[in-house]
């Protein structure tokens, strides 16, 4: 297969990058309901409600700082960006849209984002490329819904169980309890206190990187 | 767009893309490639969701800085919110275009703020290449080949993309189309070229000069800066 065969040289060549890395703690006790986040935001839109702001801050900003520390290796840097992006959160959370998605999501990119130009204001002039170029802040034009259905084929293959276990932990957990315990959608997101879309969002990308790793194999 | 895309950047990439850890010209030619491909554009929300969720998700050891938070927190609950941010995000992307060799092309939104600011073109028999003004170090053009031209064969000294922005290419390897997106290795050598009856216009992201390796075309190599 053509395709295959090209799209492995890529992953050859990027392997090189630095890998994200997977292994992290997963709470699913004490974890806070769903929807909570998505609340307190629009709280914080409407009335610039300052309790709920401070919720959202004492759960974002230290995690956000972890990322940041990820990111720079730089405590100073983090910090700074943790300020900049939960200013950020502050004050544009007018045009948080929970129709488009999580709470969580919004807050990440936006961190994501202030990183990206952070780095690039320090090292070049300003007609750069900037985070706006990259990350496109909008809907794409809807596109008819790709089911996961026609996958159930390719999930009866017994060469699959080894890249099932390979699958990032909060992925394969979402997997394991679909397609394993055949627990509705809904009732994942409920046990695990993670949003619906993060559930279809993470069976997506399993069952992507499951064929792409079957796809492997066979070339 | 009827044309179906059929070369992709690996899943890896588009998770380096989401993280924000590729470098800015290879992001580019990325996202340039999701404005143009709704497969990646939902594998890209997917993956940044799952970014998201293993971010809110992660165990954070609460270290004895709490008066530092409650610092940054009363510095910005003082703070006004943003003037403009009642102004609506403009809800689908914008496009752009740019004109060579008399015809005008729509470019993705990724190219558009850089596309309006972008350096003369420069002809080389059919061939035109317009830098566009990122950093020094990137090495990021657009890069028109004429109906019926052949790039003489070269190697690449270090990574090339190449992504199909209007008409089709082909090569040793295959035929590509709008959104398609090239990835070369360094030491990949190719031939790539236009059909007879169709010109091409592509985004080109280079990490090193290409090396032109026949006959008399090793004589273009002191002209590599063309492409480069």
């Amino acid at each position: 297969m053509l395709e295959t065969t090209a799209l492995t040289g890529h992953h050859d060549v990027l392997a090189k990058q630095k890998r994200i890395s997977q292994p992290m703690t997963i709470i699913t006790n004490s974890e806070p309901r769903t929807g909570q986040w998505e609340d307190a935001l629009t709280l914080v839109a409407l009335n610039q409600d300052k309790d709920a702001y401070a919720e959202l801050f004492k759960y974002f900003a230290p995690r956000l700082r972890a990322f940041g520390m990820k990111m720079f290796g730089n405590e100073q840097q983090a910090m700074e960006m943790v300020q900049d992006a939960m200013l950020n959160v502050w004050r544009k959370a007018q045009l948080f849209d929970a129709s488009r998605g999580c709470a969580s999501t919004w807050i990440f990119t936006i961190a994501r984002n202030v990183r990206f130009d952070m780095l690039r204001k320090k090292q070049s002039r300003k007609d750069d490329i900037s985070a706006d170029d990259l990350w496109f802040d909008g809907d794409y034009p809807e596109q008819e819904s790709n089911s996961s259905e026609h996958w159930d084929t390719m999930l009866m293959s017994e060469k699959l169980a080894p890249h099932f276990d390979a699958l990032p932990p909060a992925q394969r957990m979402v997997m394991q309890k679909v397609y394993l315990e055949e627990k509705s959608h809904q009732e994942v997101s409920d046990e695990l206190a993670i949003p619906l879309g993060t559930v279809k969002s993470r069976i997506r990308l399993a069952l992507d990187r499951l064929r792409e790793a079957l796809d492997d194999t066979r070339s | 767009m009827t044309h179906a895309v059929k070369f992709h950047p690996g899943l890896m990439l588009l998770e380096q893309y989401v993280e924000g850890s590729l470098s800015a010209d290879v992001a580019l030619a990325v996202s340039a490639h999701i404005d143009l491909c709704p497969h990646c554009q939902q594998l890209s929300k997917d993956i940044t969701n799952d970014q998201a969720a293993v971010l809110a998700e992660q165990a954070v050891i609460e270290r004895d800085s709490s008066q530092e938070w409650q610092q940054m927190l009363d510095f910005i609950t003082n703070q006004p919110r943003s003037a403009g941010a009642d102004s609506q995000r403009s809800a689908l992307p914008q496009l752009a275009s740019v004109t060579v060799n008399g015809k005008t092309f729509e470019i993705p939104r990724a190219l558009a703020r850089l596309a309006e600011k972008q350096n003369k073109w420069l002809h080389l028999g059919g061939i035109a290449t317009a830098k566009l003004p990122t950093a020094d170090k990137q090495h990021v053009s657009l890069l028109y080949i004429d109906k019926g031209t052949e790039v003489p064969n070269h190697t690449h000294l270090g990574l090339e993309m190449t992504l199909v922005l209007a008409g089709k290419i082909v090569d040793e390897n295959g035929e590509y189309g709008v959104g398609d997106l090239l990835i070369n290795s360094p030491d990949d050598t190719h031939t790539p070229r236009t059909l007879a009856d169709e010109d091409c216009l592509c985004l080109s992201v280079l990490s090193a000069p290409l090396k032109f390796n026949k006959g008399l075309t090793r004589l273009l190599n002191p002209l590599q800066q063309f492409f480069y």
